[in-house]
């Protein structure tokens, strides 16, 4: 078959051009306000961007120069591969930049009038009941600032600067210079203060509420330190229990997959992995050993049966529990039964989570037998679910009970490794880790509070220059409302709750109690959001669309690179531009493949009419004449130079080489770190952790103290069945109408609300399923038992429903997940056929509970509800379109999903 | 073994992550590499495509991912259909040129593994060009195995690959019984498997260290039941049929006949009744 072998290659050689007119570094990790990421390459031609490809860290360097970390372990080694190892959202994100959804010009809501008195309907008027109906109409920079500046003037002179909320947290693309969050702090501190949204801890709920008085471990109740616990690990641990963890997910967007890498050679070297979670997540589809399948947040009961078998059998460390905890004969008594006459055993678990009693046994056995490590990776159930206290109390108690601490027993991470320690999990990562300043405050505590915010990642002294420029704008927010209780709080004031008057706050700050509105001050009448995605991501979120169409709220900015989820509730809506249109210095800190620090050059021009964060909010303050305040004196290239000077960097390698190279990698260190808590291990007494009594709390004394009766949250972690709080729980009455329990994992295709519209990923059938009428729809799995009672076959349109909404999904019948569960990822975005009531986009969000973990823990509780999941008939979704025609004929681009040209009324 | 180019897939380290499917997108939707590639059309179609396997039922399902892509055949279909339009470089790959491929809709139906699409507005047949463009201009490998977190694709000439082509396989086309000598080579795809959990009902245990004998013909294989009564047989052929055995001393041994692995085979929880 040479007969037609190409014979003029050089000619052909010759015709193509692959090359690139600029190439530049972009970090891709979508976790924001922490650190860039992952580097990529990214190629750029006649100013469109051509090819993203992972960064060969040997481009312009030898890798003598990196002192390249491994780690060694039973005859094997582990290291880094010489390039960056991109996730799938970061390999296909040009058309991020390029999406028919990216807002292009500044947007106002059609029958929005900003004369209109408030709660004024019609023509001229205000129609706040009309968000997230009506459609918008483009207007030009100097409209849109102006709108914007006379109604902060008016709100501020009518209510008082506090009417003003600001929403201005969560992840975003890894920005610095330009802060993706927080940039409008900066102008509202000017005009005398205002309300900020302070985030709850929503992707470790359970571990602050909960874990944190069982084990310290600031600041957010997992495993601390985490210095050097895979090499460990590898060399010392048996078993690993993948406990909700879904390695192959979570850590896609913000890290790459190293993580990946990682599994792939734990198990090489015979480390088992024993997967526990309701579904067959992506991790254990292909690294589990095992899988044992749980219900949804019922992971207490199969705690507490595991702790009955050690303690019947006699087989956990009974030494270090005399010397290392407080409280364990409390734990001791409930386990047993001697409290409530009810024996936590393998057979009353099994009723409550739906693991066989003998595979309960054998769980507890082997777990006992082999040296064991658990294993996460943020999101789940189990820690975003009603009580999740629990759960997050009786993890650290079991790690207790098997000598927490010593060689190969610890809580480690598949994620945001290197965040909340000194040093990471894998070892010898950089010898500095550069922290690089972000030129937005973000979310300060208010006035007379303390705390960090993630300003956590600023750290002061600053030279004098940055000094200048954050002290510029010196004042806190006025007042505070914790994220999860924004509906209440606008809809119900006043509200009061326990904690969150920070992000990064001890436990003992759980202990004091907040009121909103504070004494003298406003309630909200305006919101500004740069973080538009409450709707997709938090709790309740129905009650928060009730909350942005009251009369009450007169105003609502959004600013934002692309038209989705809150935007939607907005009344002008300012286009922002992404960083790859923009100038900028990143970090990988997290990737886990080597530490490095990067120029990040303007890849392309701005698409339409966008600007920078912070440019955005200039735009604004020059109409109230607060421009050079807003602005400050710093050009880009020297807030680049200063970030650079002052991240540690500096000392290795010098501005110019910096620049000219537009990266660097930190050089790894050789010294090992003494891994995980083995201080607390060894000596107690010299090593305490964080709680009260240095010791690991069974029965927290710090819940003793202050709510010795709390039902909810006793001081001795508990099964709940149902409280006051939640009634979530296959025994409720509920489940006459809602049988199943849905879970809600962090999504496998977005990074919780980012990138829903790359067309690439939503081809691929566990990211949107193809409905009959060709919408593109969020899957929903369920198992086939399960279908076939509903008449469901795979593909089907499909509703996922229980008291509060209705949302709209594919069917994915899979034998991934357990009978009894519904499962559907959050994120996709939002597409109301009946805002409040009924979502077409996939919003499960919408569904989730109302009520915060329970009466005085404030977070939020996102799986582990109650639902049911029905076929949608032909008749229903007729009388949908019937009735609101509107939600129907809106543009939609098959590809992308929701788009701009779906919202945008053309002149 | 040649010198001709060759890929080399490792199924077991195959994570799923669609990176290749997707870094294929990334370099030539909406880019044109003439006179290798005109574009390919944003959606609908997949020069490298990921195909999911889901196999077994609960709690005993596994995963696994076969990326699909052109497979470069040292006797290539399309080369007969179309032998003015395609041809085959020296390095092996095979190129359908776009100029005078335009308009030969046969193609798509020429390929016996379907990996040639029909882009409608080009009124051209297309598919993977082992990313030629970049090799000839310094690239070391195409965009699907550089963008591999999991280092499962490997590329170069069949003589560098040797050791690995001897232990792997080759897809089956879709006109079985044709060979087309492909040069995408598969490691560890999974065969079938049939697993289970054995238990005593009465004390509610599960039963560590049954024997579990697999029979068919004259071939058996044993496996011991694991600390959570589990066992599983894998690589098993699917067109067989397996006779199951299993003991434990003081039950009941229970036996299982005609097992046939066409799709995995979970046999769920098994009970082991005790010896009266």
């Amino acid at each position: 078959m040479e007969g037609n072998t190409d014979t003029s290659m050089s000619s052909r050689r010759d015709k193509v051009d692959i090359g690139a007119d600029k190439q530049v570094i972009k970090g891709l990790s979508l976790i924001g306000t922490a650190e860039a990421g992952s580097p990529a390459v990214v190629d750029v031609k006649n100013g469109r961007i051509t090819r993203i490809r992972p960064l060969d860290y040997e481009w312009k360097y030898d890798k003598q120069d990196f002192n390249v970390w491994k780690m060694e372990a039973r005859g094997n080694s582990f290291g880094p591969p010489m390039h960056a190892v991109l996730g799938p959202i970061m390999t296909s994100y040009k058309k991020r930049v390029y999406s028919k959804n990216r807002v292009r010009y500044p947007l106002k809501r059609v029958d929005w009038d900003p004369n209109g008195a408030q709660g004024s309907t019609g023509p001229g008027g205000r129609n706040t009941q009309n968000r997230g109906t009506s459609k918008y109409v483009r207007i030009t920079w100097d409209e849109a600032a102006e709108i914007v500046a006379s109604e902060l003037k008016r709100v501020g002179t009518t209510y008082g600067p506090e009417a003003v909320l600001s929403q201005s947290d969560g992840h975003c693309e890894g920005k610095h210079l330009q802060s993706a969050r927080g940039c409008m702090g900066r102008l509202l501190s000017l005009l005398g203060g205002y309300t900020i949204q302070m985030r709850n801890l929503d992707s470790w709920e359970g571990w602050v509420w909960g874990g944190k008085h069982v084990w310290g471990c600031e600041p957010v109740g997992e495993m601390t330190p985490m210095a050097d616990l895979y090499p460990d690990i590898a060399q010392h641990t048996d078993l690993l229990l993948f406990w909700g963890c879904d390695p192959e997910t979570t850590a896609h967007a913000i890290n790459g997959q190293m993580a990946s890498r990682l599994c792939y050679w734990l198990s090489e070297i015979g480390i088992k992995s024993v997967y526990v979670c309701p579904d067959l997540n992506y991790g254990a589809a292909v690294h589990a050993d095992k899988w044992i399948p749980v219900l949804p947040n019922t992971d207490a009961a199969l705690h507490l049966a595991i702790a009955y078998v050690w303690l019947t059998e006699g087989t956990y460390d009974k030494e270090y529990i005399a010397t290392h905890a407080y409280g364990f004969d409390k734990f001791q008594a409930y386990v047993l039964g001697e409290e409530d006459g009810e024996p936590k055993t393998p057979a009353w678990a099994s009723e409550k989570c739906g693991v066989p009693e003998w595979t309960i046994k054998a769980l507890a056995r082997d777990w006992a037998k082999k040296v064991t490590s658990i294993v996460h990776g943020n999101g789940g159930p189990g820690i975003r679910g009603p009580y999740s206290t629990e759960p997050g109390r009786l993890e650290p108690m079991l790690l207790g009970m098997r000598g927490l601490g010593k060689p190969g027993v610890h809580q480690a991470k598949m994620i945001e490794w290197p965040m909340f320690t000194e040093h990471a999990p894998l070892p010898y990562q950089g010898k500095i880790q550069p922290v690089l300043p972000h030129f937005a405050d973000i979310i300060p505590p208010a006035r007379g509070l303390s705390g960090q915010g993630l300003g956590a990642y600023t750290p002061k002294p600053h030279t004098p220059e940055l000094n200048e420029w954050f002290e510029a704008a010196g004042l806190p927010p006025t007042q505070f409302i914790p994220k999860c209780l924004v509906p209440d709080a606008i809809l119900h004031p006043p509200i009061s709750w326990w904690g969150m008057q920070s992000f990064f706050g001890p436990a003992s700050d759980q202990f004091v109690k907040h009121t909103f509105p504070r004494e003298g001050c406003s309630e909200i009448h305006m919101v500004w959001t740069d973080s538009p995605c409450w709707t997709t991501c938090w709790n309740d979120t129905n009650s928060f669309i009730e909350a942005m169409r009251q009369p009450s709220i007169e105003c609502i900015v959004a600013q934002h690179p692309w038209l989705e989820n809150d935007c939607l509730l907005a009344d002008v809506i300012l286009p922002v531009a992404t960083k790859f249109e923009l100038d900028d210095i990143g970090n990988d800190i997290g990737s886990g493949v080597f530490t490095s620090m990067y120029l990040e050059n303007q890849a392309v021009d701005p698409v339409g009419e966008s600007l920078g964060d912070f440019d955005v909010v200039i735009k604004i303050a020059e109409k109230l004449g607060l421009r050079d305040e807003v602005a400050g004196k710093l050009t880009s290239e020297q807030m680049r130079k200063l970030a650079f000077e002052w991240s540690g960097v500096h000392n290795l390698v010098s501005w110019e080489e910096f620049k000219a190279k537009e990266y660097f990698v930190i050089p790894c260190d050789n010294e090992e770190k003494t891994p995980g808590l083995r201080g607390f291990y060894e000596d107690p007494a010299a090593n305490p952790l964080t709680t009260p009594t240095g010791l690991l709390e069974y029965s927290c004394t710090a819940l003793e103290e202050h709510f010795p009766d709390d039902p909810e949250r006793p001081p001795v972690a508990q099964w709940i069945e149902t409280g006051e709080s939640h009634d979530e729980r296959l025994s409720s009455e509920r489940t006459k109408d809602y049988p199943l329990l849905c879970m809600s994992n962090h999504p496998h295709w977005r990074m919780h609300a980012q990138a829903d519209d790359i067309t690439w990923t939503r081809e691929i059938q566990t990211m949107k399923l193809k409905g009959p009428d060709g919408y593109m729809y969020e899957p929903v799995w369920i198992h086939p038992s399960e279908a076939k009672k509903r008449g469901i076959q795979f593909g089907d349109l499909v509703k996922i429903f229980n008291e509060r909404g209705v949302v709209l999904g594919g069917a994915y019948v899979t034998e991934r997940v357990m009978p009894q569960v519904a499962y559907m990822d959050h994120g996709a975005r939002w597409d109301p056929i009946i805002p409040g009531e009924v979502d077409r986009g996939g919003v499960i969000n919408t569904l989730t509970p109302h009520n915060i973990i329970s009466k005085k823990a404030t977070g939020m509780v996102v799986s582990g509800f109650l639902v049911e999941v029905a076929r949608v008939t032909d008749e229903e979704l007729a009388a949908w379109r019937r009735d609101y025609p509107e939600a129907f004929d809106r543009d939609y681009d098959l590809a992308t999903g929701v788009s701009l040209s779906g919202w945008l009324i053309e002149p | 073994m040649s010198e001709k180019k060759a890929f080399v897939i490792d199924v077991a380290r195959c994570s799923g992550c669609y990176n290749c499917q997707l870094a294929c997108k990334d370099e030539y939707c909406d880019n044109n590499w003439m006179p290798y590639a005109k574009p390919q059309p944003d959606v609908g179609q997949f020069w490298l495509r990921v195909d999911p396997h889901e196999c077994g039922t609960i709690p005993k399902v596994r995963m696994h991912y076969i990326p699909r892509l052109c497979n470069h055949c040292d006797d290539a279909s399309c080369m007969v259909a179309a032998p003015d339009a395609v041809y085959r470089r020296e390095d092996g790959l095979v190129i359908i040129d776009p100029e005078k491929a335009t308009g030969n809709r046969a193609l798509v139906d020429s390929c016996p593994y379907g990996v040639i699409y029909w882009n409608e507005e080009l009124n051209l047949p297309q598919k993977c060009t082992g990313c030629a463009h970049l090799l000839d201009n310094g690239n070391g490998v195409p965009r699907c195995v550089e963008a591999c977190p999991t280092d499962a694709f490997k590329f170069g000439t069949e003589t560098e690959l040797k050791e690995l082509i001897a232990e792997a396989e080759v897809l089956q086309p879709l006109q079985p019984k044709s060979d087309h000598s492909p040069r995408v080579y598969y490691l560890n795809i999974p065969k079938g498997f049939i697993a289970g959990t054995v238990y005593d009902p009465v004390d509610r245990e599960v039963v560590i260290g049954a024997v579990c004998l697999l029979t068919c013909g004259g071939d058996e294989w044993t496996v011991i039941t694991d600390d959570y009564g589990d066992f599983w047989f894998e690589n098993l052929q699917q067109e067989r049929q397996y006779d199951l055995k299993i003991e434990s001393t003081g039950f009941i041994t229970k036996s299982f006949t005609a097992l046939s692995p066409v799709k995995d085979i979970n046999l769920g929880d098994v009970p082991l009744d005790r010896k009266a």
